[in-house]
């Protein structure tokens, strides 16, 4: 819904939106609020010891950061590419009845041509997990 | 009301943002990331001259460089991943195999 | 100042100073982090321009998908040795002066446009009556036809170029 000015009708704003503020508000408040609280009240007796992961544990050897598989950064590209192609089908869906057959045939084209570098992935074996 | 040339003055100040971090980092993950803010800003400038033009033309525009700023992403980071194999820095003026 | 442009100003400098934290930071998780907050500042910008499609394709796509995947190959990479370097290369100073330059110059020539009437159909009262999605899929899909099939061969490119080169070759 939109407020309008009665002379300028540029003038937009999303009150619809405004219950997410709310949220993001609250969401701030309670977050860092625990925190602060946290700071304020807890004990502050610092030592060594409870920096390690496991307070009784074995201290840790080498990086806590190690390399990942490449296998991962093809699991997310190709999530990248099929997320744009369903932001594409979103707007197609809504807008069906509206296009007729017409926009049945080139959404089916375009699928289509995603469908070759989908089986060309597949072939190519970039799904197996070895 | 907001007029439209403040939006494009974001627009182009986040722009030059982006200028600044491709042109002076060294880390090749933050000029990609430099590229894909400087996207960014262009979209806000399209889907303002959308708004205030009242034609939807930016908006679909706004797609069609979301589209290419994702395959953009894949590709260029799969380049970087290819070059980290055989030359294991992402330094750009590390990156001088092909200086004379 | 009227509540939109109080709103706008909030906006302004916030993505403002958040484009230069994301252009600054030393570690490039810090960098990806920061972009993260700016998309949402970003998406929440369109809602002004009544654009809430484009909003949610800003978070989905960009949020949800390309910020995983630079932190993916971020994490790849290993970069711990990097962190400790300096993060500047030597001309950084001609390059604030290019970009100051190059600011100045589009401030002064698109600093005070504005918009001749007549404007098009598609006002925000049609839009909301329709729905953006409506109107999006209906331009979209009918105007639009030849750069979204182009659009699916880009992704195609993608998918086969991406695998190509990231994969290990098999014997």
């Amino acid at each position: 819904m939109c407020i309008k000015n009665s002379n300028m009708s540029e003038t937009f704003v999303p009150s619809d939106y405004f219950p997410v503020v709310i949220f993001f508000i609250f969401a701030l408040l309670i977050g860092f609020g625990t925190l602060l609280l946290g700071v304020v009240l807890r004990p502050k007796r610092p030592y060594t010891q409870k920096l390690y992961p496991y307070e009784s544990g074995n201290p840790p050897v080498g990086e806590p950061r190690y390399k990942f598989s490449v296998k991962f950064y093809i699991i997310a590209m190709l999530f990248v590419v099929f997320d744009v192609e369903a932001v594409f089908l979103y707007p197609w869906a809504v807008a069906y009845n509206k296009l007729g057959i017409f926009g049945f045939a080139e959404m089916m084209l375009f699928v289509f041509i995603l469908l070759i570098g989908y089986i060309y992935v597949w072939k190519k074996g970039a799904f197996d997990w070895e | 009301m907001v007029p439209l040339s403040w939006y494009i003055v974001l627009s182009a100040l986040m722009f030059s943002i982006g200028v600044f971090g491709f042109l002076s980092r060294r880390n090749l993950i933050i000029i990609f990331i430099s590229i894909e803010l400087m996207l960014n800003s262009v979209n806000i400038s399209l889907v303002a001259f959308s708004h205030y033009l009242q034609s939807m033309r930016g908006q679909i525009l706004v797609f069609f460089v979301i589209t290419v700023a994702a395959a953009e992403a894949a590709i260029g980071l799969a380049i970087l991943i290819a070059f980290y194999r055989n030359n294991p820095t992402i330094k750009v003026d590390e990156i001088n195999l092909l200086k004379g | 100042m009227s509540t939109p442009q109080v709103l706008f100003a909030y906006f302004a400098v916030a993505m403002t100073i958040l484009s230069l934290l994301v252009v600054t930071r030393r570690n490039p998780v810090h960098s990806v982090l920061w972009m993260l907050v700016l998309f949402i500042h970003i998406a929440a910008l369109y809602l002004f321009l009544n654009a809430e499609f484009i909003a949610a394709i800003q978070i989905i796509i960009y949020a949800g998908a390309i910020l995983v995947l630079f932190l993916f190959v971020i994490m790849l990479l290993n970069l711990r040795k990097e962190e400790t370097e300096k993060r500047f290369q030597k001309q950084w100073l001609y390059s604030i002066a290019i970009s100051v330059l190059f600011v100045f110059f589009l401030v002064l020539i698109v600093g005070n446009i504005t918009v001749i009437p007549p404007p098009g159909p598609y006002t925000a009262d049609v839009i909301k009556s329709e729905g953006h999605i409506m109107t999006v899929g209906k331009v979209l899909y009918s105007e639009f036809l030849l750069p979204f099939e182009i659009a699916s061969l880009i992704l195609l490119v993608a998918i086969i170029g991406a695998v190509v080169l990231a994969k290990k070759r098999i014997e």
